[in-house]
């Protein structure tokens, strides 16, 4: 024990880090610290504390932090170190259920790559630094001497939420900054425009577990959407009793796509018309009524016809006619649209499309209802797209910004190359801080400040999630153990210290983060002990307010481009999602769930077009686009349309750590620049490529192995029934 | 196991898995698979290797077949079953999307594997489980040979320095042990689970409740697809499930009253006496 200010055992005695492991643990040893009044009685070292029994494993809630979904997690702590990630129960986010990244956040916490110490940027290069010497360099250059201007400084985030938004706003606050750049390469955002415009709210419920048939244009909601464990609890219900219809139309199977009833294999870009061709279809052959629609979408709707339907989308007529007669029979339905669909140089009309097929089929306000957010705005999800992460690269060309603060984000990997975001970051701004958990891109190649964060795991925060739920809920982060490295710090404790520079007569009351957070706590009236063992404070939502109105939409023709005639699509996964996870070695090992490879890149193609450029599985090729060539090993399949050659985002790291680095190639590079003209993201599935044989080849590294593991060879392995027979025997009621 | 005892109860050493197995079991613990529900997303199989202190192998290792993935998910793309029944055409089948199968040690009641085992290392428990003794393995393989799931998986090496760098090695799981190179491994049923359950059902004076622990895989499956229990326990949400879809242990052929029930095992027909039972996986068509 340190002999600092607080010692540990008063520090945890405080926080009440008690009761949620004992239940757990089922045991009813003595506790043997008191506390009187903050004050320790003796306590012999042979008395071990409750959370450091010898072979005893407690649990204690927070929040996992690898993607943005926000799910409860309970952390299984033994002899004070933390073990394992299990899904508390109780979250209304994930009940209990964990995907494979929130089980690899343990991963992350102890990686051995982690950045330990601050550095500092000395004549081109990083060198270690003290503390001291970082703070003084902070209090330097934006601190209240610094003549920093308050609109010459930016934040540039990946999602954040609950008090750390707060503190973020505070700081801007406090400099007189308005600029917040929030930026997520995996997102929902032209979705949630569309939301905003046609329903009035951006993130309504989506009822997964009551439709009956869901149509899904590239919506990745079981793999890498936005709340992958929530949404693949709804589908476990959908898929029993009266089993829904899960229909997917996307340029490349997702996780989604591969556990679809029916697959379409469309043209990128052409997603909108075949939203309106199903319309015309319920329209024409099933007697739907549109007359609540605006005469000009009626009119638009009549040009998609089933022959211009299938001609443009590449769709087969008879599956556009089976997929509406799903969608017309099975009711309530619910049609999706995701990052294939919408991340189009014309993605909000594609978007828009899809959710006028919901309005005909009249699933808004069945499956598309009013959620229940938070009374708290200032706390809620600061969700990012990649808008602001054009907004970003045009305001630091022009130099708008001497200082910019990078956190929970990797700009210099995500970017793509045309954007020259670093070499502009380099020139143009003059001072940059990054504060991060690892030696990524953009600390490594830009950072003029490098700080060292806690993992998750270490950390005080809370958290919002973006999706609706059935409750509103506060998912608490707390320390599972104590910091591994004494030289990292927590996330709010640094920005706090930032505030207390500038403004110190409301901050300075506050010792650290966990004192802000528990002072916060207070005003909420909120019994704070409680809501740490629980690891929710679940709160009086208010009910949002759905408006169905229609918009007109215009869907381009589609072109064909001779010189680039492929579609380059980076497809997002539940693993490595958008790179961040590319130093975690199970993540890295774990296999890809539709190609199975592992620890590289690959580029997914259809058999026929591999017979048109005469490679197979394993060949490496080049992609080339207007930016750039990557070259990588080919994996053929049929769940690809044949103008599409698909590349995983995830690897082709440059820095980060020894698991990442110098592996496979990063599809994000190639992406040309386009955006969507009304929200300003960008057209990510929008590049043409071209391909070539680049000559050589070797074994492509997955599970089974070439010519294993891909067929039956009639070997009742995995046995299949029809839904038919499935309803007649299982029905209404679920045995299990 | 002394001589004095095996000659004493000799018929019952000689009882097949058909009369009840070698032993009176005091649990049979089984699981059932739904693969109506299993999406594929891999979520077992990352709990596992954090639960179970697997090691990472690397891509080369890999390559040689050589990853220790206990609870793999395989992933076909042609379906036989409807196939055969004409219902889809082979090499259309990608328009209804992949067959997931999540696979983990089948622990079966007449184990392939253990029979060939020159030391004993891999025998039958009481509980029903299929147990690897690590400190008599002599790493001769001829388990993993013998078993028809290939779901056994030999230490070629010694992973503990490039599979757990500092400070990675914190994070295993004191529960069991790492095991090092020349040593045969494999899905335990979260054996140091079990062992928790029933350590604190004997200090209560109680049968373990069905449910009271769970697997590390069933905990995480977003979609509940994964049933874990005591098949001895007439209550339980397994024993159940198998009764449901009408599929017992002890035989190498089910009978069902009703063949729409959809539960199968894996190879069955090899005669292992699997104690997993999948639930097949439903098409529209």
């Amino acid at each position: 024990m340190s002999g600092n200010q607080i010692n540990r055992r008063d520090f945890l005695k405080i926080m009440g880090w008690s009761g949620a492991g004992v239940a757990l643990a089922g045991c009813d040893r003595p506790t043997t610290v008191t506390l009187h009044e903050g004050k320790e009685e003796v306590v012999s070292y042979l008395m071990p504390e409750e959370y450091v029994i010898p072979g005893v494993g407690v649990y204690y809630a927070t929040t996992c932090q690898q993607c943005p979904a926000g799910c409860g997690i309970h952390g299984r702590v033994r002899e004070g170190r933390v073990l394992k990630a299990e899904g508390n129960p109780d979250s209304p986010v994930n009940y209990g259920k964990l995907c494979q990244m929130g089980q690899a956040g343990v991963q992350g916490h102890y990686n051995p790559d982690r950045m330990t110490k601050p550095h500092i940027r000395k004549g081109g290069n990083l060198v270690e630094a003290s503390w001291d010497e970082a703070m003084a360099l902070l209090k330097q250059k934006v601190g209240p001497d610094s003549g920093l201007a308050g609109d010459r400084f930016a934040w540039f985030t990946g999602q954040v939420s609950g008090h750390q938004a707060v503190l973020v706003n505070a700081l801007m606050d406090s400099l007189g900054s308005e600029r917040h750049y929030v930026h997520e390469v995996v997102n929902n955002a032209v979705t949630r425009a569309v939301n905003k415009d046609m329903l009035g709210v951006a993130t309504p419920r989506y009822r997964i577990d009551e439709a009956k048939a869901i149509l899904s244009f590239g919506a990745d909601f079981l793999g890498a959407g936005q709340s992958p464990v929530h949404y693949a609890t709804e589908y476990a219900t959908f898929r029993t009793g009266d089993r829904g219809v899960l229909m997917v139309a996307e340029p490349k199977m997702s996780l989604t796509g591969a556990n679809a009833d029916l697959w379409m294999a469309v043209r990128p870009g052409t997603e909108g018309v075949l939203a309106l061709g199903i319309a015309n279809e319920l329209v024409i052959r099933h007697k739907r009524k549109i007359d609540n629609l605006p005469a000009e979408v009626r009119d638009l709707i009549t040009h998609y016809d089933l022959d211009t339907t299938a001609q443009i989308t590449g769709v087969a007529g008879d599956r556009i006619v089976k997929a509406t007669q799903w969608l017309h029979s099975r009711t309530p339905s619910l049609v999706l649209a995701g990052q294939s669909a919408e991340n189009q140089a014309h993605g909000y009309q594609i978007a828009a499309a899809t959710m006028l097929l919901n309005m005909v089929l009249g699933n808004v306000g069945r499956t598309i209802v009013p959620g229940t957010e938070l009374p708290f705005p200032q706390l809620a999800a600061k969700q990012g797209g990649t808008a602001d992460l054009r907004a970003f690269a045009k305001a630091v060309e022009q130099g708008a910004y001497d200082a910019v603060f990078f956190y929970n984000t990797n700009p210099a990997y995500t970017a793509p190359s045309y954007m020259k975001l670093a070499e502009k970051l380099q020139s143009k701004v003059g001072f940059k801080v990054v504060l991060t958990q690892f030696p990524d891109e953009t600390a490594k190649q830009i950072a003029d400040l490098v700080l060292p964060l806690h993992s998750p795991f270490e950390d005080w925060g809370t958290h919002v999630a973006a999706s609706s739920y059935d409750e509103a809920v506060i998912s608490m982060q707390q320390p599972l153990m104590e910091p591994l490295y004494p030289t990292t710090r927590g996330f709010g404790d640094i920005v706090l210290d930032v505030l207390k520079m500038r403004d110190s007569d409301n901050y300075g009351q506050y010792a650290d983060y966990y004192a802000y957070l528990s002072q916060a706590f207070g005003a909420l009236s909120a019994d704070w002990q409680k809501t740490l063992q629980t690891g929710l404070l679940k709160v009086e939502g208010q009910a949002q307010r759905i408006n169905a109105k229609a918009v007109k939409v215009s869907l381009p023709d589609y072109k064909q481009n001779a010189e680039f005639p492929y579609h380059l699509v980076p497809s997002a996964r539940l693993g490595l999602w958008d790179g961040r996870h590319a130093n975690i070695p199970w993540l890295q090992e774990a296999p890809d769930q539709i190609s199975k490879v592992v620890w590289d890149s690959w580029a997914e193609m259809h058999p026929a077009t591999a017979d048109k450029l005469g490679v197979s599985t394993g060949d490496y090729i080049t992609v080339t686009s207007d930016q750039g060539t990557i070259e990588t090993q080919v994996y053929v399949f049929n769940g690809i349309h044949p103008d599409v050659v698909a590349v995983p985002m995830g690897q082709g790291h440059e820095e980060y750590g020894r698991y990442a680095k110098g592996r496979g190639v990063n599809p994000l590079k190639l992406i040309s620049p386009k955006h969507d003209a009304k929200t300003g993201e960008l057209a990510l599935y929008g590049t043409r490529v071209k391909v070539a044989k680049a000559g050589r080849s070797e074994a492509l590294v997955r599970m089974g192995g070439p010519g294993r593991n891909e067929a039956q060879l009639g070997r009742k392995l995995v046995a299949t029934v029809t839904a038919d027979v499935y309803r007649r025997t299982e029905g209404a009621n679920d045995v299990a | 196991m002394s001589l004095k005892n095996i000659l004493e109860n000799w018929s019952q050493y000689r009882r097949g898995h058909e009369q009840g197995g070698h032993h009176e079991y005091e649990h049979m613990w089984g699981m059932a698979i739904d693969l109506n529900k299993c999406i594929g997303c891999n979520a077992c199989s990352v709990a596992c290797y954090a639960e179970n202190n697997l090691a990472i192998v690397g891509k080369h290792r890999y390559s040689k077949s050589q990853a220790m993935h206990w609870m793999r998910i395989e992933r076909y793309w042609d379906e036989p079953e409807l196939e055969k029944a004409g219902l889809v055409t082979k090499g259309k089948t990608i328009e209804t999307g992949a067959s997931f199968l999540p696979m983990l040690c089948q622990q079966c009641n007449a184990a392939t594997c253990e029979p060939v085992c020159p030391v004993a290392a891999t025998y039958h428990t009481p509980d029903g489980l299929n147990a690897q003794v690590y400190n008599r393995c002599i790493g001769s393989r001829y388990c993993s040979n013998n078993c028809p799931y290939r779901l056994r998986y030999f230490n070629f090496w010694s992973y503990y320095e490039d599979s757990w760098p500092e400070p990675l090695h914190m994070q295993l799981n004191p529960d069991l042990s790492v095991r090092d190179k020349g040593v045969m491994e494999k899905c335990t049923f979260c054996v140091q689970r079990i062992r928790v359950a029933k350590d604190e059902a004997k200090m209560a004076d109680r049968k373990v409740i069905d449910g009271e622990f769970q697997t590390s895989c069933q905990q995480s499956c977003p979609t509940d697809a994964i049933v874990f229990g005591d098949m001895l326990d007439p209550q339980s949400r397994v024993t159940k499930l198998w009764k449901t879809h009408q599929v017992e242990l002890g035989k190498s052929k089910q009978s069902k009253q009703n063949p729409d029930k959809r539960g199968y095992r894996v190879l069955e027909g090899l005669n292992t006496d699997p104690c997993i039972m999948y639930l097949e996986r439903v098409r529209e068509v």
